[in-house]
């Protein structure tokens, strides 16, 4: 079970190495059974991230849909939230996006939107997959065969609306550097430089017939290899680096500090919380305690899910979209209701201008206002037959603490807390542990020889 | 409703079937990722006919190619000569043509080419279907990914190119033909008007040449469905008629009268044609007519015969470096300086060359062939009998030479009658010919009785 996983079907959709793992076949059997599973004859929405097999199973999703009876648009190479919001714009039926986001060029993955462009929720994504299982597809007769339209223009009506609830006008005066991982931010960025006068200097800003200048992924580690040692020569105020589909963000400040991914969510919830106060934060539980803090000082609520974005997606399904400040997790994803509970990377960009527009403040100074909470992680191989016994071990050593069973083992104390959890992606037990100051070593590594233990 | 196995076909000669529950997409892309496997990476030309379902299918086909690590180059919709010629001009590694020829339009197939933008001969075939029953495709890494061109321009120019080098193109313009066209809104709807009236200089009255259109008659260009391409003609006082199929390999032919001709007359005056600038011998198979041979041996030339089947004309044809071939009652033309294809194109070209050079109209040129009476008919039959209709066919024509290369070919002095098993159908097929309609009937009613006898 410890061999390198290289396909993973799951109520998500699917995702894996392309070759190896994920196939032709894998794609015209999932957008079949897609294609399937929506109401008959409903137009499809169609994007995919820069990767070079995105031009592979693009042809296969389309040819599926269009033998399932929908007419698909294409939207050619663009982010995950424009998909989304040409999906409620137009008002088609669904959408689908290609993409693996934040893992590396040799992955990749298919996302699946219902109408409004709003991820499927756990139940319709079950159906999915039992269709999916089941092989049987609703292939149309030869003259109910859908059309292809190609649309290269869905960026501009995106940036219309992103305009409509940020004065970007207020955002020219920034200079900001955005590594944009040859992605499609970059498409969307050089639009707003061209529309909206913002001064953006772009790197890593290619999207055809190139690898990846790195792993996509948002951390810490990436944005200090080269976005945050060109700040200070730059004279850079912020910068922001975005995974392949541009729905998560990173930053470094002016003074060229690589800034924990875990930061972008209380920023965010510092930034929306006083325009809608009341209103709660949706987030996982192996998501910085900064967040409670943040929240506490603008007398919110943060709710936490189990982790994944399906658990969020189903988390939010409880409440009424205006119960909800914001949404997201420690990975750098939020999603704010202004923008229909999409993950939106350019929109959290666009948020942190905003606020050291509105603060006249640095970005340094933002992120340095916070207390300091210091974070461990590390991951081990496990067997998973032991896993419970391992638990049920770590439970009884802390049981001085609050525990949280939701997804793995959570326990909690005032001033610290640590999450033990199986990875959805990867065949790895996590151990993630906080504490407010200094790193909590000894409670890490006690955990950590726990877990090795078991291996 | 034919039988439900009958609906789709996969086999050496490709897939082929009724889009939607029998030819799905999944099938279409792991036939694109076997043939991407087998001819290795490289190029791969990918085109299609008018047909409701090509372009879902030509995405499928591009899915597994690229999957299998081939680069595409879509030239969209074009007659399936056109897309041939594309493939072995520009040094691809192979093509694929989304067509079901004349078939009705709920079906669709994949025409698979070589490098040179022929048809695999029979052994490739068997390798190429033994891959795809393993499922053992090559599997591209991102890295190993390539892309998808499009050239919706070159093709037409490239195949012009090289039917001109063989026609008097100033004569031909000269003349001003009054020309029909009727292209069943196939794949040469576009290019054949350009061809015909651009390039020629003909005078067209055209008829079905909107590609977003559905096929308006029976997708087999013969007689029985080419009335209001007769009328056109007749209507119009056109000097000639062309009929296509949808995907602008088969010709039909209408005369001035509005009389559509015997595709295997139009071969006969296609390859009078040739031999009289392409000296060479002359391949048809075993179906074709006779006529053929009084031509040939007009031009003191030999006439081979091959079992049914393109390929298998093509495969006789680059063996004996044949000046020009085909299959006379589907309306086949093989002209291989143009290329080895069935090519409609070629036809119109040789025969307004003939009508420009000798000065004659088509009716006078088909009226100088040598009169042959043809019958061609089906029956059916049930699996498991096939070897005993054959053995009563053999004993009513006792003592007859026969050729059993394909099917039962019976050669009496004053005609012959061929029988034969489809090949996608549970038909057998029936041809007979011979120099008068009393004979004819004859013969045919013999080969009817003994079918039905036992």
């Amino acid at each position: 079970m410890n061999e390198p996983q290289l396909l993973r079907i799951s109520h998500v959709g699917v995702r894996g190495v392309v070759g190896p793992g994920l196939t032709a076949s894998h794609v015209l059997d999932f957008a079949s059974a897609f294609g399937t599973f929506l109401a008959p004859k409903v137009p499809v929405v169609l994007g995919r991230d820069t990767r070079a097999s995105g031009v592979m199973i693009r042809e296969g999703v389309v040819a599926a849909l269009l033998a399932t009876g929908h007419d698909v648009i294409d939207l050619g190479v663009v982010s995950t939230p424009v998909i989304q919001h040409t999906i409620s714009r137009i008002g088609a039926g669904g959408g689908v996006s290609i993409g693996a986001s934040h893992n590396a060029a040799e992955w990749n993955a298919l996302k699946f939107f219902g109408p409004n462009g709003i991820y499927l929720s756990t139940a319709e994504a079950s159906e999915l997959l039992d269709i999916y299982h089941l092989k049987k597809f609703d292939f149309v007769g030869w003259t109910e065969v859908g059309k292809l339209c190609l649309q290269d223009n869905a960026i501009d009506p995106y940036l219309d609306d992103l305009a409509q609830v940020f004065d970007l006008e207020s955002l020219r005066q920034f200079k900001v550097l955005v590594d944009c991982c040859n992605g499609t931010s970059a498409l969307i960025l050089r639009r707003m430089k061209e529309h909206f006068g913002l001064n953006l200097i772009l790197i890593n800003e290619k999207t055809e017939g190139v690898d990846f200048a790195h792993d996509p992924a948002i951390s810490r580690e990436t944005v200090g290899l080269q976005l945050a040692p060109l700040m200070q020569p730059v004279g850079a105020d912020a910068g922001f680096l975005f995974d392949a589909d541009s729905d998560r963000v990173a930053i470094a400040t002016e003074e060229g500090n690589p800034v924990s991914e875990e930061m972008i969510l209380p920023i965010l919830a510092d930034y929306v919380l006083p325009r809608v106060p009341g209103r709660l934060v949706i987030t996982n539980i192996s998501t910085t305690a900064l967040v409670e803090e943040v929240a506490a000082r603008h007398g919110a609520k943060v709710v936490r899910a189990p982790v994944g974005r399906q658990a969020a997606i189903d988390a939010l399904t409880g409440y009424r979209p205006e119960q909800v400040a914001l949404a997201g997790e420690g990975t750098g994803a939020v999603m704010m209701p202004q923008f229909r509970f999409v993950y939106d990377g350019i929109a959290s960009m666009l948020a942190i201008l905003s606020m050291m527009a509105e603060r006249k403040a640095r970005l340094s100074e933002i992120v340095n206002a916070y207390p300091r909470y210091s974070m461990l992680k590390g991951q081990l191989p496990f067997a998973s037959r032991r896993l419970p016994e391992l638990l049920m071990e770590i439970q009884m050593a802390y049981s001085d603490g609050h525990v949280t069973s939701i997804d793995g083992l959570r326990v909690d104390w005032p001033d610290r807390w640590f999450h033990v959890r199986v990875s959805q992606t990867e065949p790895v037990v996590r151990v993630i542990c906080e504490q407010r100051g200094d790193p909590p070593v000894t409670l890490f590594e006690d955990l950590m020889g726990r877990v090795r233990s078991y291996v | 409703m034919p039988r439900r196995e009958h609906l789709l076909k996969i086999g050496v000669s490709g897939i082929r079937g009724v889009v939607g529950d029998f030819l799905t997409p999944s099938l279409a892309c792991a036939f694109g990722q076997a043939f991407g496997t087998y001819i290795g990476r490289g190029r791969v030309i990918v085109g299609r006919d008018t047909r409701m379902t090509g372009q879902m299918l030509q995405h499928a086909v591009s899915c597994g190619l690229l999957a299998a690590g081939s680069e595409v180059v879509d030239v969209g919709v074009l007659p399936t000569p056109t897309i041939q010629i594309y493939v072995a001009d520009t040094g691809a590694r192979g093509g694929i043509a989304l067509t079901a020829s004349h078939n009705p339009p709920e079906y669709n197939a994949l025409k698979l080419f070589n490098s040179e933008g022929l048809f695999f001969n029979q052994y490739e075939r068997g390798e190429l279907i033994d891959l795809y029953h393993q499922s053992q495709f090559r599997r591209a890494a991102n890295s190993e990914i390539r892309g998808i061109t499009q050239d919706y321009e070159s093709g037409p120019k490239r195949h012009f190119e090289r039917i001109l080098r063989h026609v008097d193109v100033e004569a031909i313009r000269r003349r001003r033909f009054r020309v029909a066209l009727d292209s069943v809104n196939g794949a040469g709807s576009a290019m054949s008007c350009q061809f015909l009236e651009q390039i020629l200089g003909c005078d067209l009255r055209a008829i079905w040449v909107d590609p977003g259109k559905p096929f308006p008659r029976e997708a087999e260009p013969k007689p029985e469905s080419l009335t209001e391409l007769a009328a056109l003609v007749w209507r119009e006082g056109c000097e000639i008629g062309f009929g296509q199929d949808p995907d602008g390999d088969r010709l039909a032919v209408c005369d001035e009268n509005g009389r559509v001709l015997d595709n295997d007359d139009v071969l006969a005056l296609v390859v009078d044609a040739a031999l009289a600038l392409h000296a060479g011998d002359i391949v048809v198979n075993l179906t074709t007519s006779s006529v053929v041979e009084d031509v040939a041996r007009r031009h003191g030339r030999q006439v081979f015969r091959t079992p049914v089947g393109e390929a298998n004309v093509v495969e006789r044809m680059r063996a004996v470096k044949a000046a020009i071939g085909g299959e006379g009652s589907n309306g086949g033309i093989i002209f291989p300086a143009v290329h080895l294809c069935r090519d409609s194109y070629t036809g119109m070209a040789f025969l307004l060359h003939r009508m420009a050079q000798t000065g004659k109209s088509i009716s006078q040129m088909a009226a100088e062939l040598p009169k042959y009476y043809r019958r061609l008919g089906k029956v059916s039959y049930e699996h498991g009998r096939l070897g005993m209709l054959m053995q009563s066919l053999e004993q009513a024509f006792p003592g007859v030479p026969a050729d059993r290369t394909d099917g039962l070919k019976l050669l009496l002095d004053d005609g012959w009658v061929h029988v034969r098993a489809s090949n996608t159908e549970p038909l057998l097929r029936l041809a007979a010919e011979a120099r008068s309609a009393g004979r004819l009937e004859e013969l045919y009613g013999r080969v009817v009785q003994a079918l039905q006898q036992s």
